[in-house]
């Protein structure tokens, strides 16, 4: 056996020294800008005169076009953001993307001379609708319960299947 | 557990028969109150289930087996099963030409779209906590059992 | 030196899982008992959902229940996708632990050992 506690101590230096490799590109503890919980970032742009287009409520031509190059759903409202300074939310239509309104998706920010184009990450809506469309207060509760009810219908069968194949292996044995 | 030494704990047998009640009570409690605090259908079960492995610890595993029959456990299994089932079937049935997106609102338990919801909710909860329930007391039972010898040959166990 | 010092510092949460993770994995390879690799299996499920649910914490965050008077204060909430999907992770490690054990009892039953050596050496040798 010493053989192969060698070899597997020298496998976990090896996972060890990848994990340092990969160490820049997580994100800091308790981080709030993390983009699993705000937004992702998609490009930038220049911002010549869309500044006052977006000002006005209408959407400039060079972002449709920027985005439907890139194949992200088109938009079709722009609303300034009342929490953030220089920042606009833009929605997306009826139907565009499986959604039965109209959903807030994009978020642009004007940062200096460019605007960047953000795209809003996917718990917002369950943290902002959630309790309106439910009426369960717990967000741990509705998203298994009821936004991903259908893999938790496949996690009550995983463990049905392991007590029945308990119940099988160990037969045998005779019973009580 | 103890049937082979014939040695019987006073103090454990008390406390165990104290206690059982309130906790599966509490289970009860995590399995309902899911929707406004924390908890749910597992949390909920694993709990009820862990009041039986103390019956089974502190008595004997006859007397145990006595209280919580096989048949029990495959029926209780599969009802919660079955009740989950139900209800998702319920719902594509009632929301079959009316909406293009399935959820439990179609069902008309109540008055309102997001009543509907919130009780259909806790039906499945409550099917959820029934079978890992069920699960968790029958794992433990198969697993604790000892074999009896064969043919006159000692079982490691 | 101290920039790297405190690069280490403000993410040690995957520090410790990583290196709950490197145990349970050494535990799975090298061990010979049974029973004490599927408890390293344990302890590498366990690490993992250290890992993931670390990833979502917010700072100053509470807990995800909401309720109107909250979203007026304007409380911060934790990120609560990763904890639904370890739910459903548990369950099936609790589920995969009760098989292994199970089957674990039936090797022992046929072969009347539990060592992974003396049990490959039963296998080897011609006869039942």
């Amino acid at each position: 056996m010493r053989g192969l506690s060698i070899s597997a101590l020298i496998l976990i230096g090896l996972l060890g020294a990848l994990f340092i490799y990969v160490y820049e590109d997580l994100p800091a503890f308790g981080d709030p800008n993390a983009p699993a919980i705000k937004y992702t970032k998609l490009f930038s742009m220049a911002a010549h005169d869309s500044e006052e287009q977006l000002g006005q409520g209408v959407i400039p031509q060079e972002l449709i076009s920027k985005l439907k190059e890139r194949g992200f759903p088109r938009p079709s409202r722009v609303e300034s953001d009342p929490e953030s300074e220089n920042g606009w939310n833009v929605f997306i239509p009826k139907n565009e993307f499986h959604y039965d309104k109209e959903e807030k998706y994009y978020f642009i920010q004007k940062k200096g001379d460019e605007l960047n184009v953000f795209r809003n990450a996917f718990v917002i809506r369950w943290i902002e609708k959630g309790l309106k469309e439910t009426g369960v207060p717990n967000m741990v509760t509705y998203g298994l319960a009821d936004y991903r009810s259908y893999d938790t219908l496949g996690e009550t069968t995983v463990i049905f299947t392991a007590g029945i194949s308990v119940i099988l292996l160990l037969r045998r044995r005779g019973r009580l | 557990m103890k049937e082979d030494k014939g040695e019987r704990s006073i103090v454990t047998e008390t406390i165990s028969r104290v206690m059982i009640p309130f906790i599966q009570l509490f289970s009860l409690y995590v399995i309902i109150h899911g929707a406004v605090g924390p908890g749910g259908g597992f949390q909920g079960g694993v709990v009820f289930g862990a009041s039986i492995i103390l019956y089974i610890t502190a008595f004997n595993l006859t007397d145990g087996r006595r209280r919580f029959p096989e048949s029990a456990s495959i029926v209780l299994s599969s009802s919660g099963l079955y009740l989950y089932a139900g209800i998702g079937l319920l719902s594509i049935l009632f929301s079959a030409g009316v909406a293009q997106y399935l959820n439990y609102g179609f069902i008309p338990l109540s008055g309102q779209f997001e009543q509907n919801r919130a009780l259909g909710m806790e039906l499945v909860e409550i099917g959820i906590g029934l079978t890992v329930m069920a699960i968790v007391a029958s794992i433990f039972f198969d697993l604790a059992h000892k074999a009896e010898p064969k043919n006159k040959k000692e079982e490691t166990d | 030196m101290e920039c790297l010092f405190t690069m280490i510092l403000a993410k040690y949460n995957y520090w410790l899982s990583v290196i709950l993770m490197l145990i349970g994995l050494y535990a799975i390879l090298a061990k010979d008992n049974l029973v004490k690799k599927i408890i390293g299996l344990n302890i590498f499920q366990t690490a993992i959902f250290l890992f993931f649910i670390s990833l979502g914490a917010v700072k100053g965050g509470t807990a995800p229940i909401v309720s109107q008077e909250m979203i007026s204060k304007g409380y911060v909430y934790v990120n609560p996708l990763p904890h639904v999907l370890i739910l459903t992770a548990i369950v099936v490690a609790v589920a995969t632990t009760a098989v292994a054990l199970s089957l674990i009892i039936r090797m022992n039953e046929e072969y009347g050992t539990i060592e992974e050596s003396e049990i490959l050496e039963k296998l080897k040798e011609p006869g039942t």
